[in-house]
């Protein structure tokens, strides 16, 4: 039998060959018809509200733009980093990215500047905080998307129970009520002090910049183990030490103990603008909670933590000028995003706070809302403009809830000190 | 069977070679690698390919942002071998696969005997010890964590109940504890392969063995100890080879669970390897903890090899 076909033999093995390493690339195929019309667009997940809001503005701005089509990909935020970075290394990155950092892109040379995808309006609409917030080597590259404002919320039966008059405005005031919760109150946590994994560099930076601390030195150098941050971590690890925070701060993550303030068994805490859509009004509507200024060292002006989120564009295929070739469709589907009511939209999908001048103006008639925009006025962001802050980002994630548990603050945060250096 | 593997090569060699051209010699010469190529372009592309990516990752820098930045040495090493978490992570590694690998063995032996015997039920109690074997180890792990939880968990309100302690403990951030219990929950899903692969072992023993050794007067202990455990050993040794090298590389129970936290603390060197690259933002490191992984793996697979021909030997 087998005499008879050495020959196909030989050709049905080298067409499995053929076929073994055909898949390993893929759907780069595409690449030969592509006419800079198809984009391809990865956006985070912030809820279940963000896949249809992306997909009827699609639907729009393909109707407009006969011709043009966005393919949209929703990521969740877990696992958004690894899969962003595969695709960088894979060189598969997507043509719009919808994220919360820029800057090593921008050094990497990956993406287009601001100015080079959305108009001179939408350039000027954006608020100068925020684009500030988006620069890289004084030329900004992030297009501010979405902004968040952490103020303190308190739960006022607690408070009332426990006999505090109203929302503690410095840090002694802080401990005081901590300590009267504690001993009137049964079954609640005094104080929610979120330093697991998922966002403990954001509750560390809170309390340090309100006690003239953070992450840099007012020359931008990296100044993480400054003795404001570690005289900040000796604090909470007081508080800690004298059960007056939920049991275990360092693995307690900050969706933990949001739900747990919605559940009423938190008496304060750093709380988010989105907390409410996304946590207390899912749990009890009639939750009785106040929101105030975040309480700081005596004397001091009280300072909110701000995080924005961004689009990038990315450079795909060879263009002229060396530019990509998808810059048309990229900036046309951009400037479609950036009106006024498509922003508005979005914001008002997700609860967050606006970035730009005219999307403002539709959200501040929400009571809710006031405070947390009036907070901008006094918002520093964690320096997202440092290409070496992913890196510290992820260090500090990792490491700075032990400095609150058992580990020594000064070490805990040497170590991340030598993390940004390394990264610079 | 041997007729069947030489008749091709024999009516190859008398009657068909001297006439055929040479496209058709050199056909017949290539034939093997019909059949042989796509399980070596297999392994090549599947095995070989990413090792050797690996390796050259690891004497990359890349950038946080994931673009190669070109060869840099040693680099990479050098800042592993510098991290001070390094060497607890290794041996809480090696505590980690001995631990999980001895108690899986022991609990296995005992549970494969309760299989084996013969009692109502048993196709029932079989069926059950491949639960967990069923179901996926992440959720398996968040079921733990869950359980383990100090505000809903129900293990806290079990031991408050009972009195035993009177506030909730937060089981999984004392790291000590935090390791045990994975440790416990890697054995548990461990147990119904190992379990079920000595089953298989004790059911090969023929029953004439034992009947030799009622006669000759051996008590349960004895029999159990000088004819089922050495008759055993063949299988034990494929038992623990597979296990020692599942657990090793074994993410999701650790992930699932405490992410390798409070900080490094409960990591091992995979949850370590995941960090670097991930929270980090170093490629470049976390491959040079691959290809540090790769070398432990690959000296136990030596190991192993080693082990398997010596127990060749003995048994030819």
């Amino acid at each position: 039998m087998m005499r008879t076909h050495p020959i196909a033999a030989v050709a049905a093995g080298l067409a499995i060959l053929a076929g073994l390493t055909g898949c390993g690339k893929g759907g780069s195929s595409a690449d030969g018809e592509d006419t800079g019309k198809e984009i391809r667009f990865v956006a985070a997940k912030y809820d279940d509200d963000t896949q249809p809001y992306w997909e009827s503005l699609i639907k729009d701005f393909e109707a407009q733009n006969p011709g043009y089509r966005v393919k949209l990909e929703i990521v969740d935020w877990e696992q958004i980093d690894a899969k962003v970075k595969t695709y960088i290394q894979t060189r598969q990155q997507p043509d719009i990215l919808n994220y919360n950092a820029y800057s090593d892109f921008a050094r990497d040379g990956l993406i287009y500047k601001a100015s080079d995808v959305v108009s001179t309006q939408v350039m000027k609409d954006f608020l100068p905080k925020f684009a500030d917030g988006a620069k890289y080597g004084g030329q900004q590259y992030g297009l501010p998307f979405l902004a968040s404002a952490r103020l303190f919320f308190y739960n006022r039966d607690i408070f009332r129970k426990a006999g505090i008059a109203g929302p503690p405005k410095t840090w002694d005031d802080v401990k005081l009520a901590a300590q009267k919760i504690k001993s009137a109150v049964n079954g609640v946590s005094p104080l929610g002090l979120p330093f697991g994994a998922e966002e403990a560099q954001a509750e560390f930076f809170i309390w340090a910049m309100n006690n003239g601390g953070g992450w840099v030195d007012s020359s931008g150098k990296w100044a993480i183990n400054q003795q404001a941050n570690v005289d900040t971590l000796r604090f909470l690890r007081e508080l800690t030490k004298a059960g007056l925070t939920q049991p275990n701060p360092e693995t307690t993550n900050r969706k933990d103990v949001f739900n747990l303030f919605s559940q009423g068994k938190i008496g304060m805490l750093n709380g988010a603008v989105f907390q409410r859509k996304g946590f207390i009004d899912t749990v009890d509507k009639n939750l009785a909670y106040g929101v105030a200024p975040l309480p700081g060292a005596a004397g001091a002006t009280p300072q909110t933590l701000s995080v924005q989120d961004f689009l990038v564009a990315f450079k795909n295929g060879d263009g002229k000028n060396g530019d990509g070739r998808n810059k048309d469709a990229v900036s046309r589907f951009l400037n479609f995003f950036y009106q006024k009511d498509n922003v508005a939209g979005f914001l008002k999908t997700e609860g967050f706070l606006p970035v730009t001048r005219s999307a403002g103006d539709a959200l501040s008639s929400d009571p809710y809302y006031k405070p947390f925009v009036e907070s901008l006025a006094n918002a520093r962001f964690a320096p997202t403009d440092d290409p070496a802050w992913s890196a510290v980002a992820g260090a500090a994630k990792q490491q700075i809830g032990t400095a609150v548990a058992d580990a020594d603050p000064k070490t805990v945060l040497d170590k991340l000190q030598d993390a940004a250096a390394k990264n610079d | 069977m041997r007729d069947a593997r030489t008749t091709p090569l024999e009516t190859a060699a008398s009657g068909v070679a001297p006439r055929s051209v040479w496209w058709r010699t050199a056909g017949r010469a290539l034939t093997p690698l019909a059949w042989v190529g796509p399980a070596v372009a297999l392994i090549l592309g599947v095995v070989l390919w990413p090792a050797v990516e690996m390796v050259r990752t690891s004497l990359t820098r890349v950038s946080s942002s994931g673009l190669s930045g070109g060869f840099t040495g040693f680099r990479n090493y050098a800042e592993l071998f510098g991290e001070n978490d390094l060497v607890p992570v290794l041996w809480r590694t090696a505590l980690w696969v001995v631990g999980v690998v001895a108690v899986t063995l022991a609990v296995s032996l005992a549970l494969a005997q309760v299989l084996n015997a013969r009692f109502p039920g048993r196709r029932l109690v079989r069926w059950a010890v491949i639960v967990p074997w069923a179901a996926s180890v992440l959720m398996t792990a968040l079921l733990w964590k869950w359980m383990l939880d100090d505000f809903y968990g129900v293990v806290n309100k079990l031991l408050m109940d009972t009195g035993v302690i009177e506030t909730p403990v937060n089981w999984l951030a004392h790291p000590e504890v935090a390791f045990a219990c994975m440790m416990a929950v890697s054995v548990f899903v461990s147990l119904p392969f190992t379990s079920f692969v000595i089953l298989a072992g004790l059911q090969t023993i023929p029953g004439e063995v034992y009947e030799a050794a009622r006669v000759d007067g051996a008590g349960h202990l004895r029999t159990y100890f000088q004819i089922t455990l050495p008759l055993l050993r063949p299988v034990l040794f494929v038992a623990s080879v597979i296990n020692v090298i599942n657990v090793f590389n074994s993410f999701p129970i650790i992930w699932a669970m405490t992410q390798g936290g409070p900080g490094r603390a409960t990591d091992t060197t995979t949850t370590l390897m995941y960090k670097l690259a991930f929270l980090n933002q170093d490629v470049g490191e976390s491959a040079a903890l691959a290809v540090v992984n790769f070398a432990l793996i690959l000296t136990l697979a030596l190991l192993y090899s080693w082990g398997a021909r010596r127990q060749g030997r003995a048994q030819a």
